[in-house]
């Protein structure tokens, strides 16, 4: 609080005043200017309570904030790593799910791919009649074996894409889970923007660095604007060409 | 041909490999960064190096550099495959003797034509 100014000519003349009245006896106008200078310092007392209450109201009301912010910082931020962290998890098992499925799906395809082969070979030296009785019975033989070979194989093949289909699932999950973290986003952003109109933020938005990481990482839709991306691989190709390459 | 791929996720390593083994390259190790790729390639006998760019421990670019700075290694071929596509970061693997950059996500395809667009120009 600053001190109201007490050297003025009118507190002056009131002193004057104060001294003449007494000195002449006249106690009834010596104590109207005496309540007239404690009036000046009550007036002061109830402006400076006026604002203390303010103040105190302001301090109530952020400490509510502060307990909210409390429960954010120590309760659902460390829940919302713990969750992403869960997502990572789950998105890592599924691609590695998936990968199983197709590498032991690839050799059984390769094997398809190469007994068709070979028994088309055949076949079609017996459609010309250019093989004797014996290679045909051979032939019969892997027809059959063949048979059994494929119908144990698109067995697997099977198992394999039912594997990647469930390995799908994690898609539903991720998403709830993601979608609550958001959520979480949104409530620290609205007590962020609390804080800042309570502490009167003055930092002008135009001058506020943006935190920059120096690896952008992937390219999101909407994120991304304004920075210099290069947009997909043929305009990585481009630039490199004009470098030269 | 003996290739190592870099990435410090498995998920990519083992995509990255099947792909390789699809083009007939069946000789792949792996690491999962640039301090336990170095040694690797130090170690000799690698043909080709495909390497991300962000991963803890040593990144890809300063991999590019570490390898480039050696005598053994200065014209090993180096793919980047990685999500940076910022035009400075390119450029500065360009600069430090990238051989070829790969945005991801990519293809099957692009990772073909960029390993015969290298190798016909180192070749050529």
């Amino acid at each position: 609080m600053q001190d109201k100014v007490i050297l003025t000519d009118e507190n002056i003349a009131r002193v004057k005043d104060l001294l003449a009245t007494l000195e002449s006896g006249d106690e009834v106008g010596a104590n109207e200017v005496i309540d007239e200078l404690a009036n000046i310092r009550e007036l002061d007392i109830y402006k400076e309570m006026g604002k203390l209450t303010r103040e105190l109201h302001d301090a109530i009301t952020a400490f509510g904030m502060d307990e909210q912010i409390n429960v954010l910082a120590e309760n659902e931020i460390p829940d919302a790593r713990q969750r992403l962290h869960h997502v990572i998890d789950m998105t890592d098992q599924a691609a590695h799910r998936t990968l199983t499925a197709v590498e032991e799906s690839l050799p059984i395809c390769e094997e398809l791919e190469s007994r068709s082969n070979t028994l088309h070979d055949d076949w079609k030296r017996f459609k010309k009649r250019d093989m004797d009785v014996n290679e045909f019975k051979a032939l019969a033989k892997r027809l059959d074996v063949f048979f059994d070979v494929n119908t144990n194989d698109a067995g697997k093949l099977r198992e394999s894409l039912t594997n990647v289909l469930m390995a799908q699932d994690f898609q539903d999950l991720t998403s709830q889970i993601i979608k609550k973290v958001i959520k979480l986003v949104e409530d620290v952003e609205s007590n962020l923007v609390q804080i800042i109109k309570i502490t009167g933020g003055t930092e002008d938005k135009a001058t506020a660095k943006k935190p920059e990481d120096k690896l952008a990482g992937p390219v999101v839709p909407g994120v991304n604007d304004g920075v210099d991306v290069i947009e997909g691989q043929d305009d990585v190709d481009d630039l490199l060409s004009s470098l030269g390459f | 041909m003996k290739i190592l791929i870099v990435d410090d996720f498995s998920t990519m390593r083992r995509i990255i490999k099947n792909l390789l083994r699809d083009l007939g390259f069946n000789n792949t190790s792996e690491a999962d960064d640039g301090t336990t790729a170095l040694p690797m390639l130090q170690g000799g006998g690698f043909d080709l190096l495909v390497t991300d760019w962000n991963m803890p421990g040593m990144q890809g670019i300063d991999l590019l550099k570490h390898v480039r700075a050696e005598e053994s290694l200065v014209d090993l071929p180096v793919l980047m495959v990685t999500a940076e596509q910022k035009r400075e970061q390119i450029v500065e693997a360009a600069q430090a003797g990238v051989n070829g950059y790969i945005v991801k996500p990519f293809t099957a395809q692009t990772l073909k034509e960029k390993l015969d667009k290298m190798f016909e120009r180192i070749e050529g």
